[in-house]
């Protein structure tokens, strides 16, 4: 026979837990380890410890969900995604132990009067600090990783509001404990003086307050609404042209300007025959940031790659950018040098915005790009995927073995695998045939190497079928190679070396020219865009942009900035222009008739890059690329 | 229920001590205290602070000066309680009270030199940092937040309907301050950590108030012969028995004593006695 329950009984039993009775110690976990400590230092230390390993457990994997929204490229998968919990943890678990730890030694160095009757309140004053500011950072953490994406539905809003509310509320307890433990030990009165207002009435009102802040931050750092229109599809309504943009790296117009009057670069003259529109550069001479603002008509704080050089997480496929100066390249090095990062380069990882071959691609145009920055890994994704022969693109057809993303499709690398000794070998009559001897033999070296680049691409190039593509884009670097071999150095050199070296980049400009004769050739329904920026030389100050070819307009002139290109290109071949794009097409390279039949159309979105996942698993050629960016004077 | 068989042992360490301190003879003032420290006495109190003391890896002799000071200031508190202008109660410990022996004055002046003597004997007896503690621990268990507040917010309660709250600030001024100061002074006397010092607190504070509430019960079911003291004494008063009844109450202190034996935990085997003393607070019938 069971005894009847008593109603008064149950009450009683509450308002007791309430005040401190029916509790054995829930503390244990965190004063556990000091439970053989005397001195205030031991205890600290010992209970800061457990408090680091909540901290670790509770924080770690909240911001590594945080970390992977904001640097896209970091994480790249679920393993990728567990390894930067490990590191969160770590860095969290070091952080809130030395907090704890610090904090319950200043609190335990108050005056003895405050440790008597008040120890209670300084405490509870530690842990209402700590636990607001992991509030704060959780609720910020929850809006920053929400920024860009629609997952902000109230409901997950409400249950990760509850539950970093759980966390911060934990986490302050278990401050608020060390800390009086740390004064109990010190000599205050060890016995705590039971409140009058019952514990759950205030951790349920802490809760209650707690909640309404964060809330109320949430909605203070709430952002404009992001566009979350989806993709629209993309009609192409154009001239019936197709569209090969020829991107030279190092250009100098005004060498051009004086080399057109030679008349050894009739392949150039024709391609500025009709003026040319000046192009601004970036301030920030980097070639993978300022090509993939050209490619994606974004700036690099929305495309997202901020520099050649990045920094690859130990453990992680995903990669962060590297700052190439101060506290923060130190800091690179330190990390470098512990194994915990090592450097890379960037990588399309890094990429959040379409580029103009994939969007036209998704236009259903057939689209090819060559060793453009930042374009490695590729994949092959979507219903009409574009041909990318990535940067890595030239490693991988020259080692052989199974792709990493170097090339896509899979049947071209096939393809462009068997067809390799004839490609170099037309690459190497290329330069034999084109490349100007120079005496020096430093500054032949140099010019050869950028040239076997250069003639490399656009062998590889004319055997894509050029005329069975809508876009084809070659990126060309072996001018801004060059360039920065022969006058890039900084260092001082003699009037008759200088003269030299000058005369040898103009035999590069001979070597271009020859180059891109053929590539460049007029044919039917097609405009090609040359592309050309000063490189790494920062006295250059602007490059250019030409357009030849049926509809170019007769005379072509204006300014333009990096932004405007892939707007440009997009319109040309009929796509809409997302209002998304900060730059504007530049319709005035199109005759008059062409512009009137087809203005710019728009659409809302391009719709989201996802980055490549599944990838990159052993990362072969990592280094060797590495290596031969450092030949070739990019990374040092 | 009877007292467990190893708190004889305790029992008269405690004794021997008191008897040193307060000689029954002499003057009537040392003979009032002697009084009421020497009637006979179940000990509770020194006999937890010798056990915990123990518990954490001390001698008992080492925490004896804590304990009877514990008790001196027990028997403080029962001389006051017992005057008329205070409870008036006739019986404690099965005999007359102080008061109604030696007369108002000699109680009061006798209640008064157990309390000095408490103290005077923990700072003699320890080192100054622990004997600052400790009389510190003490003290706190005699004030505002303990005996003085207990009894003075009881003496406002009497005849009148209390809140539980009320009820249970009385208990913890007048009953459980004590119990954790003395647990608390034993196992400081042994050195112990303050782990070690928080657990014993707790297990203290929750049997504490089982005590209270057993004494609770028994003042209306007890049996005067064994008790001591008159039944129904507290019948102007409201106790946990108002609140809960007669099995609420029994249930609540046994679920006390539960807890208090939870808190025992980290000390594993070597806290069986202090178990063994919960046990008894639970089903005690004196």
């Amino acid at each position: 026979m069971t005894t009847p329950k008593d109603p008064r009984v149950d009450d009683l039993r509450q308002r007791l837990r309430s005040l401190g009775y029916l509790d054995a110690g829930v503390d244990r976990f965190v004063l556990g380890p000091a439970r053989d400590a005397r001195r205030p230092v031991a205890i600290a230390a010992l209970a800061s410890l457990r408090i680091g390993v909540l901290a670790a457990v509770l924080l770690g994997p909240a911001a590594a969900i945080g970390i992977g929204t904001r640097l896209p490229g970091l994480v790249t998968g679920t393993r990728d995604a567990l390894v930067v919990a490990v590191y969160l943890a770590l860095l969290f678990g070091t952080a809130a132990t030395a907090l704890s730890f610090v904090a319950s030694l200043v609190a335990a160095r108050l005056p003895a009067t405050l440790l008597g009757r008040r120890a209670r309140l300084v405490s509870r004053a530690a842990g209402v600090l700590v636990g607001a500011g992991c509030l704060v950072y959780l609720t910020l953490w929850w809006r920053i990783a929400n920024a860009n994406a629609a997952l902000l539905s109230p409901l997950w809003t409400v249950f990760v509001l509850l539950v970093a509310v759980g966390i911060s509320l934990l986490l302050g307890h278990a401050t608020s404990i060390t800390a009086f433990a740390v004064m109990a030990a010190r000599g205050g009165n060890a016995t705590a003086r039971v409140d009058r207002t019952p514990a759950w009435r205030l951790t349920a009102a802490a809760a209650v307050v707690a909640f309404a802040g964060a809330a109320g931050l949430l909605l203070l750092a709430a952002p404009a609404p992001a566009s979350e229109t989806p993709a629209p599809h993309l009609a192409v309504i154009s001239p019936g042209v197709r569209v090969k943009l020829v991107a030279i790296d190092g250009f100098d117009p005004a060498a051009m300007d004086a080399l057109a009057a030679t008349g050894r670069v009739p392949t150039l003259v024709r391609l500025f025959a009709n003026g040319a529109i000046r192009l601004g550069a970036d301030a920030v001479r980097d070639p993978a940031r300022e090509w993939t603002t050209i490619a994606t008509g974004q700036p690099p704080t929305v495309h997202g790659v901020q520099g050649l050089e990045t920094r690859r997480v130990a453990g992680l496929q995903g990669s962060v950018a590297s700052e190439p100066h101060g506290l923060a390249r130190a800091l690179g090095d330190v990390t470098d040098l512990l194994r915990l990062t090592r450097p890379s380069t960037a990588s399309g990882t890094e990429l959040r915005a379409k580029t103009l071959w994939e969007v036209a691609a998704d236009a259903g145009l057939r689209a090819a790009v060559i060793n453009w920055w930042a374009t490695w890994p590729a994949t092959a994704s979507g219903a009409n995927p574009p041909i990318v022969l990535s940067d890595r693109a030239t490693l991988r057809l020259e080692r052989g073995g199974a792709l990493d993303g170097e090339i896509a499709p899979v049947h071209v690398y096939d393809r462009l695998r068997g067809e390799w000794p004839a490609i170099r070998e037309q690459a190497a009559n290329t330069i034999a045939t084109l490349l100007p001897s120079t005496p020096d033999p430093d500054a032949a070296a140099a010019l050869h190497r950028a040239a076997e680049v250069d003639a490399v691409q656009v062998a590889v190039a004319s055997r894509l079928d050029p005329r069975s593509l809508d876009l084809l884009a070659v990126y060309l670097p072996g001018l801004d190679i060059a360039q920065h071999a022969l006058l890039g150095s900084g260092d001082a050199v003699a009037p008759s070396a200088l003269a030299a070296r000058l005369d040898a980049l103009r035999g590069y400009y001979f070597f271009l020219d020859g180059l891109l004769r053929e590539m460049t050739a007029p044919a039917n329904n097609e405009i090609v865009f040359v592309v050309a920026e000063p490189g790494r030389i920062a006295t250059i100050t602007r490059g250019a942009v030409a357009v030849s070819g049926e509809h170019a307009a007769a005379e072509i002139h204006g300014d333009a900035r990096p932004i405007d290109i892939a707007p440009t290109v997009l319109h040309v071949l009929g796509v809409p222009i997302s209002r998304e794009l900060p730059g504007r097409p530049l319709v005035d390279v199109l005759t008059a008739g062409v512009r009137s039949r087809f203005p710019v159309r728009q659409v809302d979105t391009y719709g989201r890059r996802t980055s490549p996942a599944g990838l990159r698993e052993g990362q072969p050629l990592d280094r060797e690329m590495i290596e031969r960016l450092r030949s070739l004077g990019y990374v040092r | 229920m009877h007292l467990p068989s190893f708190f004889s042992e305790y029992q008269r360490l405690a004794d021997d001590e008191l008897r040193r301190l307060v000689p029954d003879r002499g003057e009537a003032v040392q003979r009032s205290m002697a009084y009421t420290v020497l009637a006979p006495s179940k000990r509770v109190r020194p006999v937890l602070t010798l056990l915990c003391a123990e518990l954490c890896g001390g001698r008992a002799a080492q925490a004896s000066p804590a304990a009877a000071s514990v008790e001196l200031i027990h028997a403080a508190s029962l001389i006051l309680d017992d005057l008329p202008s205070m409870d008036d109660a006739p019986l404690r410990r099965g005999r007359a009270t102080n008061h109604r022996e030696f007369g108002e004055a000699i109680a009061i002046l006798a209640a008064f030199a157990l309390l000095n003597e408490a103290f005077g004997h923990v700072s003699r007896s320890y080192e100054p940092a622990l004997a600052t503690r400790m009389t510190s621990l003490l003290s706190g268990s005699v004030g505002l937040d303990g005996l003085v507040g207990g009894q003075a917010a009881d003496l406002l309660a009497t005849d009148q309907q209390i809140d539980f709250d009320m009820l249970e600030r009385i208990h913890r001024g007048k009953t459980g301050a004590l119990f954790v100061a003395a647990a608390a002074c034993g196992a400081l006397a042994a050195g112990a950590a303050a782990h070690a010092v928080a657990s014993l607190s707790a297990y203290a504070k929750n049997l504490g108030l089982a005590f209270q509430i057993v004494d609770d019960l028994l003042d209306v079911e007890g049996d005067p012969s064994e008790t001591g003291k008159a039944v129904r004494g507290d019948a102007r008063k409201t106790t946990f028995v108002s609140f809960s009844g007669v099995a609420g109450a029994r249930q609540l202190a046994r679920e006390l004593c539960d807890t208090a034996n939870l808190a025992l935990q980290p000390f594993g085997r070597r806290a069986d006695r202090l178990r063994e003393l919960s046990a008894f607070v639970a089903g005690r019938s004196m």
